[in-house]
């Protein structure tokens, strides 16, 4: 037989519960636009209570029906990891492509301002020498010309060299985020380590240690497993750089090679690895096709030269020193040694120059080496931005699969509300009757003859 | 069933939105410029072949002004044989006459020899003629005349030539012992020995003559030879320009937008934009607060 005034806790455990509803419900609400708030659910549990409708007074528990058992967190963890995985891959290639398009650029093709129609001119006006030998303006405008190759050279490769730069100024600010939030993980994998050994859940610690997992996975490709107790192990690399509370510091070597603790560490991706192979591949190979037209122009220009006289007879001196994009430049200066002929004796003679004027077709020439840099670049950068393109849509296909479990919605947030304050006003009809109840039974009980 | 919950709603609604923007931003890049291809990534192959095109282009505009230039010079070479040959058949009518009149007249063939010597004077400048400071008949030589006060050939053999097409390299000039003959048995020794028989040697004359009829011809050859490359220059550059509006509608072709499909493009690219914008303003506004009271 339980006590009279049992129907009074029930209806009081019974608001309580509607009342912690509601309050999770607000959470949810004021979180709905929180970057990482992971939605959350009153578990609320039938407590003893009622065993049968026909044994209603019989059995009822002594002091509740109802009891709050916890907060759920609603995440789908395979999702979360599989999102993780993506979002590595997205912050590779994202930043892969950008590095591509910057490169890309540089080179203004197919333009009027880029290499080619330079080179055509270089070459036209060779042309023009051969037809008039003894033209000092036609030989000045080789000299200019050259000197305009020379320079594009110069600025390209400039150019190259900033679009390098940068890629290590963002590599070591992408390893100083990396430490920041390793750091801050081992912190909070203390904090959630001690919260479970004390049976105390905080939900706000777990949706930190997530978005910092997903900002590791962003910028390195990082490998998160969470371990029994909450606390996230990471590894970066195949190497671990967050174990319980230990994080170990993650740092670049001079030739640009991630090092876990000092130690080098495999290809891992993200941001950062974008970075590096920037740094280590795409910017250097097309730095090193460049020389190769730096090379190609020198070459062919000066070896033409040796092997012609000038306009008093001798022997044509270089017009180019140099034989890198950056460092190559017109040191002819008397235009009369221009070798245009391909006889001694100082005469008219234009053979030199008229094969020079021809150099514009050879594959073996500057334009040719050119033409496969710009071929190389275009079907490079297409390709990487293309897969940057799938890239996104895979990372945003997952990430809503991962918010369709632990986004907030709106309107089921209402309709949770209304349940929530329906309960509510149902368990206060509960408590002002069974209050009326014992109220006949107090008052207006053994008052017979009154 | 996926849960959709405002968050992934709007962050479809952005994907989307932005994918239409940048596909619109795209086309407009297009049109403004007026290229299909503005980035090698665009078209990687079609980037090369433009770039190719670009210095086929430039060469042919080379080959172009060769030509030019050269019948520019075979104009002067033409000029020069036109003018010697007219003083020459002057020469050959004063040599008929001094053999007619024969010693009779010593006088008169003095005459007829000061005519000589002036047509002499005439030819050798002729043969002197220059094209923009170079003597068109003196080879490479890098002295301003072919034949020196005395009528000796002080040019070279050397070949002067114009490149008028990728394949086509043509010599257009004759070096001055050709059609005028070695030093020492050239035309203007022809001219020097011709002016003292007529004063000294009339009987020579007749052997004269018929030196100076076989220079006649080899003037005249080397003119119609001359002639005929000044022909073939123009043909080239008639075929050249053709070429060049062949590989201009080729360049055109893989880099130029076609403007009406642009304008399609572009119209529905922004029509699906707003239809995207007004969807997402509409959607986003409603929830199930604006049903409960």
């Amino acid at each position: 037989m339980t006590s009279s005034f049992s129907g009074l806790t029930n209806a009081l455990t019974a608001l309580n519960a509607a009342r912690y509803g509601l309050d999770v419900t607000g959470q949810n609400i004021s979180n709905a636009n929180t970057p990482g708030y992971v939605r959350q659910r009153a578990e609320l549990t039938e407590a003893g209570g009622v065993a049968g409708v026909a044994q209603l007074y019989a059995t009822q528990h002594p002091d509740s029906t109802v009891t709050v058992s916890g907060t759920t967190r609603l995440n789908d963890p395979v999702v979360d990891m599989r999102a993780r995985s993506e979002h590595g891959k997205n912050g590779y290639l994202q930043t892969a492509a950008g590095t591509m398009s910057s490169v890309q650029n540089l080179f203004d093709e197919p333009s009027s301002n880029g290499l080619t129609e330079q080179l055509n001119n270089f070459w036209n006006a060779w042309a023009t020498v051969a037809n008039n030998p003894g033209d000092t303006a036609a030989r000045n405008v080789v000299l200019q010309q050259a000197a305009g190759v020379a320079g594009w050279l110069n600025e390209s490769a400039a150019s190259l060299q900033s679009v390098s730069d940068s890629l290590a100024q963002g590599a070591t600010s992408s390893v100083n985020q990396i430490n920041t939030a390793t750091g801050e993980l081992a912190q909070l994998n203390g904090s959630i380590a001690v919260n479970n050994a004390t049976g105390h859940v905080d939900n706000s610690l777990l949706d930190r240690r997530d978005s910092l997992m997903m900002s590791l996975s962003d910028l390195a490709g990082a490998t998160s497993t969470i371990n029994a107790d909450g606390t996230a192990t990471v590894s970066i690399g195949g190497q671990t750089v967050v174990s319980s509370t230990t994080a170990t510091t993650v740092g670049l070597d001079p030739s640009n090679n991630l090092l876990v603790g000092g130690t080098p560490a495999a290809t891992a991706g993200g941001q950062l690895q974008a970075q590096l192979d920037g740094l280590s591949t795409t910017v250097p190979n097309y730095q090193n096709q460049l020389d190769q037209v730096a090379a190609a122009l020198a070459s062919t220009v000066n070896g033409a030269q040796a092997s012609g006289y000038d306009l008093s007879g001798n022997p044509g001196a270089p017009v180019f020193s140099g034989s890198t994009a950056s460092t190559v430049s017109v040191v002819m200066t008397d235009p009369s040694q221009l070798a245009a002929s391909g006889t001694p004796g100082g005469n008219l003679d234009g053979s030199v120059a008229l094969a020079n004027s021809k150099l514009g077709s050879s594959a073996s020439g500057p334009n040719g080496s050119y033409l496969a840099l710009i071929g190389n670049l275009g079907t490079e950068a297409q390709r990487v931005t293309q897969q940057a393109g799938v890239q996104q849509s895979v990372t945003t296909s997952v990430d809503n699969l991962a918010d369709s479990s632990s986004g907030v919605s709106i309107d089921e947030e209402t309709t949770n509300l209304l349940t929530y304050q329906r309960a509510y006003q149902a368990s206060s009809r509960v408590l002002t009757t069974v209050d009326e109840t014992l109220d006949t039974l107090i008052n207006h009980t053994g008052r017979a003859g009154l | 069933m996926m849960r959709v919950t405002e968050g992934s709603a709007s962050r479809n609604a952005l994907v989307g939105l932005q994918t239409q923007a940048s596909r619109l931003a795209d086309l407009q890049s297009q049109l403004s410029s007026g290229r299909q291809i503005t980035k090698p990534s665009d078209n990687p192959v079609g980037t090369v072949s433009a770039l190719q095109l670009r210095t086929q282009l430039k060469q042919n505009t080379q080959y172009a002004a060769n030509g030019t230039d050269g019948m520019g010079w075979l104009t002067t070479v033409d000029n020069a044989y036109s003018s010697i040959n007219s003083q020459l058949q002057q020469v050959r009518t004063l040599v008929l006459q001094g053999m007619n009149t024969g010693a009779a007249s010593a006088g008169s063939n003095q005459a007829l020899a000061q005519q000589v010597d002036a047509a002499r004077s005439g030819i050798l400048s002729e043969a002197n003629a220059s094209y923009l400071g170079r003597p068109v008949f003196g080879g490479t030589t890098a002295s301003s005349v072919a034949f020196d006060s005395t009528g000796t050939y002080v040019g070279d053999s050397g070949t002067v030539s114009r490149t008028i097409d990728a394949n086509t390299n043509i010599d257009i000039n004759t070096p001055g012992t050709t059609p005028f003959g070695p030093n020492g048995n050239n035309v203007f020794d022809l001219l020097s020995t011709i002016s003292s028989d007529l004063v000294s040697n009339p009987s020579a004359l007749s052997g004269d003559l018929s030196a100076l009829d076989s220079r006649m011809s080899a003037i005249s050859s080397d003119q119609a030879l001359s002639g005929a490359k000044y022909s073939r220059i123009q043909s080239v550059q008639t075929a050249n320009s053709s070429n060049n509006i062949q590989l201009q509608s080729q360049l055109s072709d893989l880099q130029d937008i076609d403007l009406a499909n642009m304008a399609v493009q572009v119209s529905t690219a922004s029509a699906s934009y707003q239809a995207a914008l007004a969807t997402t303003a509409k959607i986003s506004q409603t929830s199930l607060l604006d049903f409960l009271r």
